[in-house]
């Protein structure tokens, strides 16, 4: 009520004032609303419809579909086991990115040792990252052979008899390739933290001292507290980036072996590109996609009660 | 305001780069793309696709275009190489938005796809608007009676053996049968020393291990996994083969990683003689004596069952060769194809390439090259080149579907008769 | 009364402790990288593995820097990833700056929007995604390849930022509108420099995602010409065998140069600690 009087009372200056700033948001979004229109929903909406379709791309003119696609996917076995193994290999990369960046950036971010020797671990622990997917699968691939030093150290120091097909054997594989990517993965979320903990100023924890807080205490009232905002994001961002991670696992493990290692990604590129079978595809896509949405909703819901 | 003025500035000169961005990309299409107009005044630009040019010598294949572009004036050409594991994924996506080259180099195992989705042109056609004389091409690969690839050159794959670790395990004779086999691979495992007496590769990223290492058993015997064309997995003889490779795996005569393994990781194993025996290409023979001179090995023919006195098959694996079915210009890519297959080129191309062949009257040079490639040459003209997965629909997919059964069955997870049940429900879905 | 020093210090023991083993963890894989690309490549598969190679050699490095096509690839890249870099981060920004400091209708359809493009996953965006930058007539340009990289980078840039801006006072920016500026300015003049820790851990994150990007950066060129370390990295896995050594030397060379940047420009990280003070 008392913004509507506010309003009619307003000169005429003001209404053009405030449709200014009504329309400054969008000036300022154009940018991307452009970019990510032409380039982002014009190709969703293609795969969308691509999964109401019969054999697309492989014949000039498909016929309608409906959703069988669909109906396929839902019923394979395969595919079961792909969300599976894509939740368990995504939840676990996302918990141990989180919990070794943080413990990482701790670390870095502690006032014992000089800031010379704080660089260069800084830049130890960012190493995973710098590497390209590509490399990451080839250089474990390397390690974790059964002729590999992992292996070699292992069996060296007495820690295993035989030696381990980490990548080969159904029982160690997924956890394996999950373990590469945790690897590979962590420093995201240790360099966006370590940001993170030096904007909290050192008053917070003096205070939350004198208030008789102990180390544990502070660690939680402070640290994470302040830190959640993007604690939240990272892990969100993660889990939508992990689900469609497809280069590491393709080059390690081909989704194999049997299905151990088989994950939304591979299921979808076998279809596309093995079978040729694009419709297929798109439809497993779009199940990605719906997947990767109540994801996104989780955490703008989230992200408001945070607010 | 000065910021102000630099924050302008900025943002023109951002806008102003992206325009010069579009419009240069605009220009390089029209110019490189297969499917711009041609124009009968100048050159023709043919590009060709191909994942050789990285396998060969460094500037060996560029030579072979030079001289091309010397007997014939007005064609040049443009070589565009990728990696050979995304060479198909790059074609399809090329042939569904028109960008394709107009000469790619094809796989067997991709031939069917391709025509399927309309993306490469039928040669027959082509090979009589040209008057060619198809006789001299020692193979077409052909589907619905019309040639669609020409295989370029060939590699087959023949057993390689450790000479040093046969003789140290006491094995006089190179196995010639199954049994002698399977009782070789036996003795030459010794895990204490970490040597195995044979490998298989089942990566179900490349699952051509199937073809390579599996199926292989079958052909060398003269046995056939198609009948009629269609799927046939389920016949006696396949299933032998089958058993076969089976009892040498739990005779623990594989050296371990076989799931994930692929075709490089086998030769390293082998080079570094922690292998006894491996079905290989002969394209390995060079880097095997670059990387390991003094290993001492020796090439056979793939064993066939007790008592096979016929032709053995061997397998083998192909440069192919087609042409786009929307170029431009398909008179002069016939003429580029014509000239990899001309008699002296294709010998001057398999010598390079350490292959064999892909006209009849092509010799390879062995001269001053490794003498098991003239051993190798022996065997393939003694038995008949043999892979069944050349132009079979979505072959690729047809050995990942049998992977993953076979490695159920290796891993005891379900029994002979019913691996084949499935693959080959499996494969009949793709007929 | 000894007893505080002596915690200091058992403390300063267990937290370096705990950096080594970190840093092992961390480290020896790429160590082993940099152990391989030393090696003649049957050596790579030697067991038992060797750590100081018997024929020490820098013929994988020799190779690469010898080979005209693969020091493009290196140019390519910085040229490809400086650009993302710069233009994810000036678009993100102002994005960023309308999310977190207006109040209007679109924004959160909007919100969603840039958070659920990134769920879909790539590889099956290729085939339609191919055709339109072909349409475009973009196929074979570094445009391709910086527009694909912005469409992938910006909606962390605008997460990132719009999440760092809310974080600062809007009576920043006010102050400057009261002085008659407008929100141009206070954006890029008072914003942006208090920002700094966060748009470089931003611009870090976008600059690697564009520099390490093989999928697209494979389809949507096809010259050498165009081509960016990934690919070259992935020519070097041949039909029949790969040069391991080369791969390695390859990315170990491509990774230098991102890692004396990240070296230097940690230094904004801890100016972090201004902007909190500022806060405060």
């Amino acid at each position: 009520m008392i913004t509507n009087s506010s309003i009619a009372n307003k000169s005429k200056k003001s209404t053009l004032q405030s449709a200014k700033k009504k329309l400054s948001p969008y000036v300022y979004l154009s940018p991307t609303i452009i970019l990510m229109t032409v380039l982002m929903l014009i190709p969703i909406v293609m795969v969308i419809l691509y999964s109401f379709k019969d054999n697309v791309i492989m014949n000039k003119n498909p016929v309608f579909a409906g959703i069988k696609h669909y109906v396929d996917i839902i019923k394979d076995g395969t595919f079961h086991q792909a969300i599976y193994n894509t939740l368990y290999f995504t939840v676990m990369s996302v918990i141990f990115h989180f919990v070794l960046g943080l413990s990482f950036a701790m670390l870095l971010n502690t006032k014992v040792l000089k800031p010379a020797t704080k660089s260069l671990f800084r830049v130890i622990y960012v190493l995973p990252w710098v590497f390209t997917a590509t490399i990451i699968a080839i250089l474990w691939r390397l390690m974790l052979n059964p002729n590999g030093i992992i292996n070699y150290m292992l069996t060296t120091a007495n820690i295993v008899s035989n030696k381990i097909e980490w990548l080969s054997s159904t029982q160690f594989a997924l956890h394996a390739l999950t373990y590469i990517n945790i690897w590979s993965g962590y420093p995201f979320f240790m360099i966006s933290l370590l940001a993170g903990l030096q904007g909290i100023p050192a008053e917070l924890y003096e205070a939350a001292t004198i208030d008789g807080a102990n180390t544990v205490q502070s660690f939680r009232y402070v640290t994470v507290a302040k830190l959640k905002p993007i604690i939240v994001s990272m892990a969100m961002l993660d889990f939508i980036w992990t689900v469609q991670q497809f280069p590491l696992v393709w080059m390690t493990t081909g989704g194999g072996p049997i299905h151990a290692t088989e994950m939304l990604s591979t299921y979808t590129y076998k279809l596309a590109f093995s079978s040729y079978n694009f419709s297929q595809a798109s439809a497993s896509a779009v199940i990605v996609l719906i997947l990767s949405m109540c994801m996104a909703l989780f955490y703008v819901k989230n992200q408001k009660a945070g607010d | 305001m000065k910021r102000k003025i630099l924050g302008l500035l900025l943002s023109a000169a951002l806008v102003a780069t992206m325009a010069a961005g579009c419009g240069n990309g605009g220009s390089s299409v029209g110019t490189d793309s297969a499917t711009s107009a041609p124009s009968s005044t100048e050159a023709v630009t043919l590009e060709f696709t191909q994942w050789w040019e990285p396998e060969l010598a460094e500037g060996a294949l560029r030579g072979i275009m030079d001289e091309f572009e010397a007997e014939n004036a007005g064609i040049k050409v443009k070589l565009i190489s990728g990696p050979y594991a995304s060479t198909k994924q790059q074609v399809v996506a090329g042939a569904a938005a028109g960008t394709m080259s107009d000469v790619v180099g094809l796989d067997g195992a991709w031939v069917s796809d391709f025509v399927k989705q309309g993306a490469i042109a039928n040669l027959t056609e082509i090979m009589k608007k040209n008057n060619y004389e198809d006789s001299q091409l020692a193979s077409q690969i052909k589907l619905n009676n019309a040639t669609y690839m020409i295989p370029v050159v060939n590699y087959v794959y023949p057993v390689f053996i450790n000479k040093d670790l046969m003789d140290k395990a006491g094995i006089t004779k190179v196995p010639v049968t199954r049994t002698e086999f399977r009782e070789a691979a036996k003795k030459l495992t010794n895990t204490k020393n970490n040597v195995y007496g044979w490998i298989l590769p089942l990566s179900l990223e490349a699952p051509n291990g199937i073809q390579n290492d599996v199926m292989s058993w079958a052909w060398a015997s003269g046995v056939s996994m198609l009948k009629d064309g269609k799927p046939d997995l389920t016949n006696a003889e396949v299933k032998s083969a089958i058993e076969f490779v089976k009892s040498v795996y739990d005779d623990g005569s594989v050296a371990p990683g076989s799931f994930t393994m692929a075709e490089q990781d086998k030769v390293e194993e082998f080079t570094n003689g922690r292998v006894g025996m491996m079905v290989d290409s002969l394209a390995h023979i060079k880097t095997i004596r670059k990387s390991n001179p003094n290993l001492n090995f020796v090439v056979t023919a793939l064993p066939a069952k007790d008592g096979y006195t016929g032709k053995r098959g061997m397998p083998y694996a192909s440069w192919g060769i087609g042409i786009a079915e929307n170029s431009r210009h398909q008179d002069e890519s016939w003429k580029l194809v014509s000239f990899l297959m001309s008699e002296k080129i294709n010998s001057k191309l398999s010598t390079t390439a350490n292959a064999f062949p892909g006209n009849v009257s092509s010799k390879p040079d062995f001269t001053g090259t490794d003498p098991l490639f003239a051993t190798a040459f022996d065997i393939y003209k003694a038995g008949y080149p043999a892979n069944e997965f050349v132009g079979l629909p979505v072959a690729e997919q047809l050995m990942r579907s049998f992977d993953e059964q076979f490695q159920l069955l290796l891993d005891n997870k379900q029994n002979i008769d019913d691996t084949l049940k499935k693959a080959q429900a499996e494969w009949e879905k793709n007929f | 009364m000894s007893s505080k020093p002596f915690k200091q210090i058992i403390t300063k023991v267990l937290i370096v402790i705990a950096l080594l083993i970190g840093a092992v963890y961390a480290g020896f894989p790429v160590l082993w990288m940099v152990v391989c690309s030393f090696k003649p490549n049957p050596e790579i598969f030697a067991y038992p593995p060797s750590f100081i190679s018997e024929t020490f050699s820098f013929d994988a490095y020799k190779a690469i820097f010898m080979d005209s096509a693969k020091v493009r690839f290196f140019i390519n890249s910085y040229l490809v990833s400086l650009l993302v870099t710069v233009l994810t981060l000036f678009v993100g920004i102002l994005a960023a700056y309308g999310i977190s400091r207006y109040e209007f209708k679109l924004k959160k359809p909007l919100n969603m929007l840039i958070i659920n493009v990134q769920a879909v996953p790539p590889i099956t965006l290729l085939i339609p995604y191919f055709s339109l930058i072909v349409a475009l007539r973009l196929y074979n340009t570094y445009f391709a390849l910086i527009f694909t990289y912005m469409v992938f980078t910006l909606p962390y840039a605008i997460i990132m930022m719009t999440g760092y801006f809310n974080t600062l006072p809007k009576e920043l920016d006010e102050s400057v509108l009261v002085n008659g500026g407008n929100s141009f300015i206070s954006l890029w003049k008072v914003l942006v420099p208090i920002s700094i820790p966060g748009i470089v851990s931003t611009g870090i994150y976008t600059f690697m995602q564009a520099w390490n990007e093989y999928l697209f950066a494979l389809t949507l060129t096809k010259t050498n010409e165009m081509r960016t370390v990934p690919i070259g990295i992935q020519l070097l896995m041949g039909q029949h065998s790969y040069e391991w050594n080369q791969m390695m030397a390859m990315s170990i060379l491509g990774c230098l140069p991102v890692l004396i940047l990240f070296l230097f420009l940690q230094r904004y990280f801890i100016a972090g600690m201004t902007a909190g003070a500022i806060k405060s």
